[in-house]
């Protein structure tokens, strides 16, 4: 039998992602082909795994805290407007305010990128527009 | 993002406000006490989106201080844990994007805790080297989606790619992990 139409739907299944009618169709056939079921429950298995990595403590290498703190005091205090901070907060606060726009395939891009995009091609239409109306004026007639 | 990707980090007590207020007036010994507090949420982030331990301490290192340049931001709506946790996720992935990763032979991290329950014939060990050995173009997704929880859409606008591409990845990744697992239990 092929299982491939019900075995590339498996990890939508998982993700909650099919409709309930494809639901109830893959439950169908799950219920009597043990190699989708058993496919099924390596899947779960693994990402059970996962999750449960997930929740590990790892240890940071020996003296890091240390060397953050060290780190740290080389930088400006945190309420300092450096010029670098003063770019970074404009710009994260633009894309806070302004969101994203979804593109086709299910790509999406902030909005400031699109404005700043924008604001340049705008700029360098302006310096084009001028450099070909100087040219014309030069041209001896 | 939801507290249910957040695992047991969203429990973890949040640092007293005297401690907070101290660290976002730049007093470096209030915030070395967070640092030590949240280290091992932050390098377990940073560990598994970036597979190494060297790149892996740079993220990290990375990720607190942009935590310390941005103190006086931090509201308490959310958690400190919640806020703290979405920076690491943003600086792994952000130095995933711009570093090559650097080649490292596997080694199974120090845990701070138990052993986790990680199931049937499965070890640290075993999970850490088929996470290691998977190309970063499937690893960062399907440990964004499979360890932490997050949505696709969500991971799609982190590593700036297609929500379709990124589906296809994780996918990849899931199928490349369960041949990888199978093959070390029937070794």
């Amino acid at each position: 039998m092929d299982c491939s139409y019900f075995c590339e739907r498996l990890n939508q299944y998982v993700d909650g992602e099919l409709g309930y009618l494809d639901v109830a169709e893959l439950q169908g056939h799950l219920s009597f082909c043990p190699h989708c079921a058993a496919e099924l429950a390596q899947l779960s298995e693994l990402r059970g795994a996962l999750a449960a990595w997930g929740e590990a403590e790892l240890a940071p290498p020996p003296g890091f805290a240390e060397r953050v703190a060290a780190a740290a005091a080389l930088e400006a205090k945190p309420g300092e407007a450096t010029l670098e901070r003063v770019v970074h907060d404009v710009l994260d606060t633009l894309d806070e305010t302004l969101g994203r726009i979804p593109l086709p395939g299910g790509r999406t891009i902030p909005v400031k990128n699109v404005l700043g995009y924008g604001i340049a091609a705008t700029a360098l239409l302006i310096q084009l527009e001028r450099y070909l109306r100087r040219t014309r004026e030069l041209k001896p007639s | 993002m939801s507290a249910s990707n957040l695992h047991k980090w969203a429990t973890l007590p949040d640092p007293t406000a005297a401690d907070l207020a101290r660290a976002a007036t730049g007093d470096v010994d209030a915030f070395k006490t967070i640092v030590e507090r949240y280290q091992g949420m932050v390098y377990s982030v940073a560990y598994n989106v970036l597979g190494n331990h060297t790149d892996a301490e740079d993220a990290a290192q990375e990720a607190f201080l942009r935590c310390y340049r941005k103190l006086p931001q931090y509201r308490s709506e959310a958690t400190f844990s919640t806020w703290l946790f979405r920076l690491a996720l943003t600086a792994s992935v952000d130095y995933q994007r711009r570093e090559r990763r650097r080649p490292e032979p596997v080694e199974v991290p120090d845990l701070a805790g138990g052993q986790p329950e990680l199931g049937d014939g499965i070890t640290a060990g075993t999970l850490t080297a088929a996470l290691h050995d998977l190309p970063d173009d499937y690893r960062v997704p399907t440990v964004l989606r499979d360890i932490y929880g997050l949505p696709y859409q969500e991971i799609a606008d982190l590593t700036a790619r297609p929500l379709g591409t990124v589906k296809v990845m994780v996918h990849r990744g899931r199928a490349s992990l369960r041949l990888r697992l199978q093959a070390e239990r029937e070794a």
